[in-house]
């Protein structure tokens, strides 16, 4: 923050005429989620906080006009030991989602918003999810407990001006994965690196099965092991019946010797083995192989 | 089957065959553009726009960038023609994007092969599964031999193809080719692009030849010159639109 106070001072005469007027104009208007007075740095500041948090650099000029985006709507929040999602997110093209939340507390804590923490400074959702799992236990560093109550804030974010949206504030007692799922709670059926266990040959894992067609949605970055043309990753728990079965997938070569960009077809193999766990293998087919290799897209499942 | 409204690269008129379900696509299309146009060069993302499609976005697809690249030596054309797998997916209703990969920008023309399924995600149901059918590659003097991974998987309104060559009889090596495809259904007509092969000129990607099926006959003209290089494994991975079972905008 203090780097993009500083640079206000390298702004031309024009453009702090121009970030003051947009800051009269914004003053008073619920265009961060309250109201608030502002100055041409204080919005300048805002504005370029926000950017910069959701990876977009420094905005000299101000905006033309004030953007007001949508509050974030969506079904529900299912906290439990093992899940922190948001369901049935309404997408806003172009826009990104802020969450903050925070860690677990007393049941009979009724207002625990000054506790949050970001989790994500700008994710889009995830065909309506927003699955803050892996990004939960990464900030916070614990799981969530039955009985705790979580917080959580979330707003709309414009990458592009750096504008916000009213906050939406939510909290839910974390409850167990079978009380969950009796009040209603469907897992996605998805395989993430957070499902995988550290010795798994990938670095970047999604393997969507709900597509509800014949094919696997796959984005996968394959590192290959041993001398073998192939990569295993392995799943900490039992792929559910219906999602054992072979693929086959398109890929294309990430490297940067010999056939870098080269495509290649990958059979994928699913299944659930009382020998060795459970595992996905990729297994080169077609094409040159290389490594890593981007193994992506649908693949048909038989 | 429908036309193409525009798009942001140059390219003209395309014609698509297609099945639109309700939570996804199938779409087939072969068109060329030359990458040294205005258009394209000013795109960040290709874009074709089209007529209302069935679903308003989609997940990401693979779809085939493909290349000429001769090079004449008195006698003897030195075919390195290449190409690789781009990322392709519906940004909304009206608007199918592909990745744009620069790396062979210098190319007098590129032709891009849509032969791609677009899924939605977060649908109601898991995946459901398909039957794998091994397609029987036959002709009268056997000289092509194809890998245990030559395969489809059969629906009523498309077709998932995989073909994987392994070998060609010494004598046939340059000359046109032809079989049988059994087991593959007899109503699928398409230009197909067989990926594999070492490419000298182009070192960063595979050979590109050009393949075609119709009436469950695969024919394949000329290869390009490291064809059956060792290791590059030349392969076909097609989403294909049956024409006799097309059906132009139903909802399966």
């Amino acid at each position: 923050m203090r780097k993009i106070t500083k640079s206000y001072k390298n702004l031309t005469d024009d453009q702090m005429r121009a970030w003051e007027r947009l800051a009269e104009h914004t003053s008073g208007q619920s265009v961060f989620g309250q109201a608030a007075q502002l100055t041409g740095i204080n919005l300048y500041v805002r504005l370029n906080v926000n950017r910069t948090m959701a990876g977009e650099s420094i905005l000299e000029d101000a905006p033309e006009q004030i953007i007001a985006l949508p509050n974030v709507v969506y079904d529900k929040l299912w906290i439990t030991p093992k899940t922190a999602v948001i369901k049935g997110i309404i997408h806003e093209t172009g826009l990104k989602l802020v969450v903050k939340m925070s860690a677990g507390q007393s049941a009979g804590v009724s207002s625990g918003w000054d506790k949050t923490v970001i989790i994500t400074p700008g994710m889009e959702d995830d065909w309506g999810d927003a699955d803050m799992t892996y990004l939960y236990f990464k900030t916070i560093g614990v799981k969530p407990v039955v009985g705790e109550k979580i917080f959580v804030e979330m707003y709309w974010l414009d990458p592009v001006s750096g504008f916000t949206g009213q906050t939406t504030y939510d909290s839910k007692v974390c409850e167990s994965e079978e009380d969950a799922e009796a009040e209603g709670y469907v897992k996605r059926n998805k395989i993430t690196m957070a499902d995988l266990k550290p010795e798994s040959h990938v670095s970047e894992c999604d393997v969507d099965f709900s597509t509800g067609a014949p094919v696997i949605s796959f984005d996968t970055v394959c590192l290959g092991h041993s001398n073998v043309a192939s990569s295993e990753a392995y799943l900490e728990d039992e792929l559910p019946a219906d999602c054992i079965g072979t693929s086959m997938a398109l890929a294309r070569g990430m490297g940067d010797g010999n056939c870098a960009l080269a495509a290649q077809s990958y059979i994928i193999w699913l299944r659930n083995s009382s020998w060795d766990g459970t595992s996905i293998t990729f297994a080169h087919r077609g094409g040159y192989y290389v490594k890593p290799t981007e193994v992506f897209g649908p693949g048909i499942l038989y | 089957m429908f036309n193409s409204t525009g798009n942001n690269f140059g390219a003209g008129s395309i014609q698509f065959k297609d099945f639109q379900a309700e939570n996804y696509v199938v779409l087939n299309a072969k068109f060329s553009y030359d990458p040294s146009n205005a258009a394209y060069q000013a795109a960040d993302v290709l874009e074709i726009y089209v007529p209302d499609l069935s679903i308003d976005r989609s997940a990401v697809t693979g779809v085939i960038l493909t290349f000429q690249d001769r090079y004449v030596y008195s006698s003897y054309t030195w075919n390195n023609d290449g190409g690789t797998a781009v990322k392709s997916w519906i940004k909304d209703k009206n608007t199918i994007c592909i990745e744009k990969l620069t790396n062979f920008d210098e190319k007098v023309e590129h032709t891009i092969f849509i032969q791609a399924f677009y899924p939605t995600l977060n649908q109601s149901g898991s995946t459901t599964k398909g039957t794998r059918t091994r397609i029987d590659m036959t002709q009268e003097t056997r000289y092509l031999y194809w890998s245990s991974d030559t395969f489809c998987v059969i629906f009523e309104h498309w077709v998932f193809l995989h073909m994987q060559f392994s070998s060609c009889s010494y004598s046939y090596r340059n000359q046109p080719w032809e079989a049988n495809m059994g087991n593959f259904p007899t109503d699928v007509c398409a230009d197909v692009p067989f990926l594999g092969g070492s490419n000298q000129y182009n070192p960063s990607v595979n050979g590109y030849s050009l393949a075609h099926i119709e009436n469950g006959v695969f024919t394949c003209q000329e290869r390009m010159s490291g064809f059956d290089s060792t290791g590059y494994e030349p392969f076909i991975f097609a989403f294909l639109v049956r024409d006799g079972e097309e059906a132009n905008g139903d909802m399966e």
